[in-house]
């Protein structure tokens, strides 16, 4: 797996995770920035700009053609939330050489193009085109707006709103529509400029042998930036468990209500700690062995999902599901005493064991899906040391029932957020 | 046991074994993975409404019967399927779709455990009125989640205005009313019918042996007489109900499916017919391609936009589908490309350029275990060579798919359209 990692210069570094399973390689740029009110719509838009153009292709038919040409090399551009921090992540994926059908250079070919993109973006006078930034913004406010139409995925974003008004990481990951609309083209150039010189940069290959040079070529690259500045991921702020719960309705025209609760608990740093909290969480609200799967859905049929996860690196804890209004009620009250009675320790020893094998099941299939490795090495390498899946699946297994319940102790309801029907008023 | 295997030249191959009682096995082996897909399935889904069974009356069952039947396959006399997966910690899950149900796993440890689960549970119906009345309570608020759903209703939306009769425009799920109609009796007249091992396959990728798993499926698999399925004929006119249809919704950014029904003289497309539409449809709106970047210059089109060939037994359509300011004027624009290409031909330099790229997708999705057994069921339910479809990229010709530019029949086509309520408006 791991094979080697790469001083790359200043708060960047690049990993080669060697795997001979896959037919592509797939290389990574993950650049860590911390969340900032003022960056974050600006930051957000990066990742897609720099994918859909660039200074040898101009616009986006030309470059798509090129990946085309390249056997449907891939690009991929996101960003997230990671603790208190922004991710920005632009990849390519590509077949191997030997596929080719007529001996052509594909690997080296796309490492440089993404290079490139990243490095040599379409902008002039120290400003991205117009044209450009404008339709990125638009693509950007239309995901904003579709994410609002998608009540699952809005009711949680409200919530992480209500519960952290005063912290960054209420910020939602890509800025809202009022932000979006006022970047300008040379706005926009600062914060790339900013992003190189500031961001921590982690870059992961994928593959069954390193291409050649290609850490050695992004290193030169950083050399001609001023990277002094640059940032290192530190721990997020943990969530403050508030004294008196707090309770926030909304009515819209739907036709299911949601019901999301927030919860803090201890934000956890090393290993054994984050390995005794995955397992409380998913003994919870996690398998079908779950509590909340187990009495919520199936033996009181209150919601079609009812499930918990977390984010620790935060300590934050999210149940959320799709309930009737009039078995909202009952459904708290049921997530709450299923709480209650994991923190007791009153969850079975078949629930302990389910969850833990299926934790390790799913660890130990990690290294199967290209995109999971990359994932995992991002966010493992800049946070702590970067232990590996499998080494992590076998600290799972040495966690005890009593380390589960100290973790559960931990957790208290901060907030509830209820979306309601309009027509059950 | 009758053994056929299939070899790629991308260093690939499948064995496909006949069973007496007629279940087709499709086992790839992928030796350097760590886990492995199992996929248990029947040739069952939504659209087999009426039916017949060696000869006798016909049958018409409630809407949605398929997807209830897999719900309640997973409980059997001696507890469900999810707890004994949760003694092995695999992840296990079942779906319907229109023309089949499935039931999977995916594992990294105790694949022989697991899959004599899976076999098991399959085999082994247990119906009482109690938990059938249960069920309703759960798969009813599972449909009023999808009711809330935009991407979901634009699309049977357009279905339900595109087919007069076939079944494929009715939900998967069913409705709440055609559900309550489900009884015990009429799940075991289907579970005897559809669930008959001459009618089931089971596929698999990953890291097995095939002689051992070919063995444990030989050994566990029901020695049922094959029986004859006789599905009701579908009377469907070569016409479509309405070519726009309208739903308001709490959405921002109005939401469409553009969709031109073709008309078919056999119930299943041949693969090679297959990819020559992909193709075709590639060079009508790929990211590569003229349309795609004047519609997003314009402004008409963002990152959600997708197109689908969407085919199966007796029924085959084209869908464009996205989200738009202006629906109209993107079916508009789409139709004007496909007339265009009708007079003119299409630019040969973008067709070898998305030869490439499907080459390229077929190569890739060897990567992942699920990819290749989730395949292998089309092949099942189609019967076609997992790699006729790579074979067939390399001699397609320009006139084999420019003249699958006849499919397009504006008067056969539908627009739904998903637009926003006027408060959001």
């Amino acid at each position: 797996m791991l094979e080697n990692c790469i001083a790359l210069g200043n708060s960047a570094q690049g990993f080669f995770i060697k795997s001979d399973r896959f037919k592509t390689t797939y290389v990574t740029y993950n650049f860590f920035l911390p969340l900032e009110k003022e960056n974050v719509a600006h930051f957000a838009l990066l990742p897609f700009i720099l994918t859909t153009c660039g200074k040898e292709y101009p616009d986006f038919s030309k470059l798509n053609f090129k990946l085309n040409k390249l056997y449907s090399a891939s690009l991929s551009a996101s960003a997230e939330k990671v603790g208190d921090y922004q991710l920005l992540r632009v990849g390519i994926s590509v077949i191997d050489d030997k596929y080719a059908l007529d001996g052509e250079e594909l690997v080296n070919k796309a490492v440089e193009l993404l290079n490139s993109l990243v490095f040599e973006p379409r902008v002039e006078n120290n400003s991205f085109f117009t044209e450009d930034v404008e339709r990125e913004k638009r693509k950007a406010i239309e995901h904003i707006r579709g994410e609002l139409a998608e009540k699952r995925l809005y009711a949680r974003s409200r919530l992480i709103e209500e519960m952290y008004k005063d912290d960054v990481y209420g910020i939602p990951k890509c800025g809202t529509e009022k932000q979006v609309k006022e970047i300008t083209a040379e706005s926009l150039y600062k914060a790339w400029e900013d992003m190189l010189s500031r961001a921590a940069l982690i870059v992961n290959v994928i593959s069954d042998s390193l291409p050649q040079n290609v850490f050695d070529g992004i290193k030169s690259r950083l050399l001609s930036i001023d990277r002094s500045g640059a940032i290192t991921v530190n721990e997020s702020k943990p969530t403050r468990p508030l004294y008196a719960s707090k309770r926030v309705e909304e009515k819209m025209d739907v036709a299911q209500g949601k019901l999301v609760m927030g919860f803090s608990m201890d934000a956890v740093s090393d290993d054994r700690k984050n390995a005794a909290v995955t397992v409380m969480c998913d003994i919870f609200g996690g398998g079908p062995y779950s509590r909340l799967f187990n009495y919520v859905r199936e033996k009181l049929s209150l919601c079609y999902y009812c499930s918990a996860n977390s984010e620790k690196r935060k300590g934050l804890l999210i149940v959320d599901s799709g309930v009737e209004v009039q078995n909202a009620k009952k459904a708290e009250s049921e997530i709450l005493r299923q709480l209650e009675i994991v923190k007791a320790g009153r969850f079975t020893d078949f629930e302990f064991e389910s969850s833990k094998k299926s934790i390790i099941n799913a660890l130990n299939s990690y290294g199967d899906h290209q995109e999971a490795v990359d994932s995992w090495y991002t966010i493992k390498s800049a946070m702590s040391n970067p232990i590996s899946p499998e080494d992590f699946a076998t600290v799972i297994a040495k966690v005890g029932r009593n380390e589960v319940i100290d973790a559960a102790k931990t957790v208290k309801l901060h907030t509830v957020y209820n979306l309601i029907p309009k027509e059950a008023q | 046991m009758e053994k056929q295997i299939f070899e790629s030249d991308i260093g690939e191959s499948y064995t496909l074994a006949a069973l007496q009682n007629g279940l087709k096995v499709y086992i790839c082996e992928k030796p350097y993975y760590s886990s492995a897909y199992a996929v248990f399935g029947t040739k069952y889904g939504s659209v087999d409404t009426a039916f017949s069974k060696n000869g006798g009356d016909t049958i018409c069952v409630p809407e949605g019967i398929a997807h209830f039947l897999e719900h309640k396959l997973f409980e059997s006399e001696d507890g469900d399927a999810f707890s004994k997966y949760a003694k092995t910690g695999a992840m296990a899950n079942a779906f319907t779709s229109f023309d089949r149900t499935c039931y999977l796993f995916s594992c990294s440890d105790n694949f022989d455990e697991n899959l004599e689960i899976l076999l098991d549970f399959v085999q082994s119906p247990y119906f009482t009125k109690e938990t059938v009345e249960k069920e309703q309570g759960i798969i009813g608020q599972e449909i009023r989640m999808y009711d809330d759903s935009p991407s979901w209703r634009v699309l049977f939306n357009m279905l339900s205005a595109m087919y007069v009769n076939h079944p494929v425009k009715i939900d998967i799920a069913g409705t709440v009313e055609s559900i309550s109609k489900i009884d015990s009796d009429l799940l075991y007249k289907c579970y005897e019918t559809f669930y008959n091992p001459s009618n089931m396959f089971i596929c698999i990728a990953g890291n097995v042996d095939t002689k051992q798993v070919l063995k444990k499926i030989e050994s566990s698999v029901k020695n049922s007489e094959k029986i004859d399925i006789h599905r009701a004929g579908i009377d469907e006119p070569s016409t479509v109900n309405k070519n726009y249809v309208e739903q308001k919704f709490p959405v921002l950014t109005p939401m469409f499916c553009y969709g031109f029904k073709q008309k078919i003289e056999s119930p299943y497309r041949r693969i090679k017919s297959k990819v020559c539409v992909e193709l075709l449809l590639e060079i009508i709106c790929g990211e590569a391609s003229p349309l795609y970047k004047r519609l997003m210059d314009e402004g008409l089109i963002n990152d959600e936009f997708d197109f689908e060939y969407f085919t199966g037994r007796d029924y085959a359509s084209i869908i464009f589908s996205g989200e738009s300011q202006e629906p109209k004027r993107v079916a508009e624009e789409i139709s004007k490309e496909i007339a265009n290409i009708r007079e003119h031909g299409f630019d040969k330099k973008l067709f070898s350029a998305v030869k490439c790229s499907l080459y390229g997708d077929a190569v890739r999705s060897f990567n992942s275990v699920e990819s290749i057994a989730l395949s292998l069921t089309d092949c099942a339910v189609s019967d076609f060579d997992l790699f006729e479809k790579i074979k067939f990229l390399k001699t397609v010709s320009y006139d084999d798919v420019l003249k699958r530019i006849d499919i397009f029949d504006d008067e056969l086509s539908v627009l739904s359209v998903i637009s926003p309520l006027e408060e959001n408006a």
